[in-house]
């Protein structure tokens, strides 16, 4: 029997009994469905993710923060005060923090050609040009990398500039971002004691959210940061720590010195991460998130499979004569097993063809939707919810038809094996 | 003479094991020639159908020998056995075992599909297998749609679509009236008349052991005598011991039988 009979035939044999076949193939369908969706929803994330940081990937800056010891959460209870900690630690081990002498060894770190540190900037307010008092808090100075523009620019570290949301624009009543750049805004600091100091800053851009977070609170410049961080220890009584929360290192020739400047700050205690490496995070968790989701899918196809090993036990039991008269006229075992086999297969492959063709328009139709201008999810100019992964839907559907064969094996076994006497001797 | 076209040696087929065994067939010898035309008769429970199970190879003796052309095929592997069916027999089963689903040209051109024959060469060989047994009108109905006797001549045209060179009818007239019988009988022989086909007919039906040229006669898994000729009659002494033992060489009866349906046995 040639092979385009076998799958003639093993069609028209699908096709039989129709009610039972859609049944079947229903049950593939919804696990090819499920799987569909979740790796689309993964796959958008990715590429979300991709996205966002798709524009940094060139920065030659390893983000160093303080290490945090593995065995800060096993110890029992609180550690003792010790009140010269903050100044006599290396490190800002327990404080979170890196301090002065930190940023100097992460300085002299060999191939890092500069850093830029990260204070910790406390506002009380900000006030318009027209006079109008909002509250705010600083976003990082040094995640002007990861923030995207609507209008202008980021703002120069070296100058007293600030990059707002973009929501701000209707404390302006405007629509316009663009109108924004350039405004004045003035900043109200607090001291230690409460008393506030008024520093005058120009607009330099304006942010679009991301989902990185960044863009939903106004970004200082490095030095403005610097500049409030200075007025927020005035009056302090006592002894100053400085502290930084974050520092960037500008790495030369990252690509070849990575490892080198790493293994140097872990050895330092610090824990060093590129820009990759915390993209890299995040798409660990998507992966994992995607797998897990795409495991209840599979469970849902395990289920099915045995929809089609049920099917085709029914199928061969009623056509045992008929799988006698093929036997008798001359139909080798191997091709019976391949015609059910065949019949499995089918099943698979229009369970699943079905599932991701629908799996992808539910997911592209929902993420339109989701994500238009005015959805529920709309606020997130990059953000999409749905992606086509070719590899990822091309793995469902020979999964599912690999599925499908082993779940049609028994029953093709079955139908190979019937005596072709006892067959057509069946009632 | 040429070797015959099957013979059995010793042939035992026992069913069951233990104490529950039962012999059905209990070391049967003898040779089908080319171009014979043979009746296995005997009454129900003889092992009429067992024995022409074993003789087209659907099925395997216990003990005892198969040849088909010289060639034992009892050690044969099951794919060549299939093939060796495929190609060399053809069958026309007790009941119709026509596919309900499948068009009266489907269900004839079923052993060339398994043969892996293309489509359009199937339907051609279809279309004139039916031709010849008056059916081609009837090519496109599904297979319920028929009598009987039509029925039964779909399933003789299915049986002939590889031009077989040995012809199995178990009870080919068992559910057909007089009329239709004679009818089936006429294009059975008329085969075997006029391509040379070996026919093997296990049959209650008198008539047509009658008209064959040669009938076993059965009897609790052995073969009790054999008979030439058109002549139902007991044989006479003469007879039965030289058939037995020379199957090969025709018998006087034989030949007029020859005279009567032609080129048939002169193969
Ligand atoms: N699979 C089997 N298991 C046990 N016994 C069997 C089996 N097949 C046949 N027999 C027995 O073998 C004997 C011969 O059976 P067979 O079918 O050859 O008879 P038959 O001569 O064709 O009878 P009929 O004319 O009624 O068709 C019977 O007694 C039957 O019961
Ligand atoms: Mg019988």
């Amino acid at each position: 029997m040639r092979s385009l009979d076998v799958t003639k035939t093993a069609f028209s044999n699908t096709l039989r009994s129709k009610m039972r076949t859609f049944l079947t193939v229903i049950a593939i369908f919804i696990g090819a469905f499920a799987l569909t969706l979740t790796s689309g929803l993964g796959a958008g994330i990715n590429q979300t993710v991709d996205r966002i940081f798709g524009g940094f990937g060139e920065d030659d800056v390893i983000y160093v923060v303080p290490q945090i010891e593995a065995d800060a959460t096993d110890q029992d209870g609180p550690p003792e005060y010790d009140p010269d900690a903050a100044a006599n630690m290396d490190s800002g081990f327990g404080t979170g923090m890196l301090t002065a002498e930190d940023i100097e060894t992460i300085e002299n770190t060999e191939h890092i050609t500069s850093v830029s540190a990260e204070v910790a900037a406390q506002i009380e307010y900000v006030e318009t040009a027209e006079g109008g008092q909002y509250q705010a808090q600083f976003d990082f100075a040094l995640n002007d990398a990861l923030a995207e523009v609507a209008a202008g620019a980021t703002p120069d570290r070296g100058a007293m500039e600030i990059a707002v949301p973009e929501d701000w624009a209707s404390i302006y009543d405007t629509d316009d971002p663009e109108d924004l750049v350039g405004e004045s805004l003035t900043i109200a600091a607090p001291n230690a004691v409460g008393q506030l100091t008024e520093i005058e800053v120009e607009i330099s851009g304006v942010l679009h959210g991301t989902l990185a977070g960044v863009g939903f609170q106004p970004i200082p410049s490095v030095a403005l940061a610097e500049e409030v961080a200075e007025i927020n220890l005035e009056g302090y009584e006592g002894q100053v720590s400085e502290g930084y929360i974050m520092a960037a290192a500008e790495v030369e020739n990252l690509e070849e010195n990575e490892e080198a400047v790493k293994a140097a700050l872990t050895d330092e205690g610090f824990w060093p991460m590129t820009l990759e490496d915390q993209i890299g995070m995040f798409e660990t968790l998507i992966d994992a998130i995607t797998w897990i989701l795409s495991g209840f899918a599979l469970i849902a196809l395990l289920a099915a499979s045995f929809g089609i090993v049920n099917t085709l036990l029914m199928s061969v039991q009623e056509r045992t004569r008929e799988i006698g008269l093929m036997k008798a006229l001359g139909m080798s075992s191997g091709k019976v097993f391949g015609l059910f086999s065949m019949e499995a297969v089918l099943i698979g492959v229009m369970g699943s063809l079905l599932g991701i063709g629908l799996g992808l328009a539910t997911g592209f139709v929902a993420d339109a939707f989701l994500t238009a201008e005015d959805g529920p999810l709309g606020g997130f100019a990059e953000l999409s919810l749905f992606g086509l992964n070719p590899l990822a839907i091309g793995g469902i559907f020979l999964l599912i038809v690999l599925i499908a064969f082993l779940a049609g094996t028994l029953p093709a076994a079955r139908a190979a094996k019937k005596d072709p006497i006892e067959a057509l001797r069946y009632e | 003479m040429s070797t015959p076209v099957l013979e059995t040696e010793n042939l035992v087929k026992v069913y069951g094991r233990g104490p529950a065994a039962f012999h059905a067939l209990k070391g049967l010898t003898f040779e089908i020639n080319r171009g014979e035309s043979v009746a296995i008769v005997g009454k129900s429970g003889s092992g009429k159908s067992t024995l022409m199970h074993l003789l087209a190879l659907l099925d395997e003796p216990t003990s005892g020998v198969v040849a088909l052309d010289g060639k034992p095929v009892t050690k044969l592997k099951p794919k060549v056995v299939s093939g060796l069916r495929n190609a060399t027999f053809g069958f026309v089963f007790q009941q119709f075992f026509l596919n309900p689903n499948q068009t009266v040209l489907e269900n004839v051109t079923l052993p060339l599909k398994i043969a892996g024959v293309s489509k359009s060469e199937r339907n051609e060989r279809g279309m004139a297998a039916l031709e010849q047994l008056e059916m081609a009108d009837k090519a496109k109905n599904k297979a319920t749609d028929l009598s009987g006797g039509q029925k039964q001549r779909v399933c003789i045209a299915r049986a002939l679509i590889n031009n077989p060179e040995v012809l199995f009818a178990d009870e080919p007239t068992g559910n057909l009236d007089t009329a239709t019988s004679e009818t089936v009988e006429d294009i059975l022989f008329g085969l075997h008349r006029d391509h040379g086909i070996t026919l093997v007919v296990v049959t209650h039906d008198e008539d047509l052991a009658a008209k064959c040229q040669r009938r076993l006669i059965m009897q609790d898994g052995q073969i009790v005598e054999e008979q030439t000729g058109a002549s139902t009659a007991p044989p006479t002494a003469a007879q039965a011991p030289a058939a037995s033992g020379e199957p090969s060489q025709p018998k006087p009866a034989t030949r007029r039988r020859l005279m009567k349906f032609g080129k048939g046995g002169a193969r």
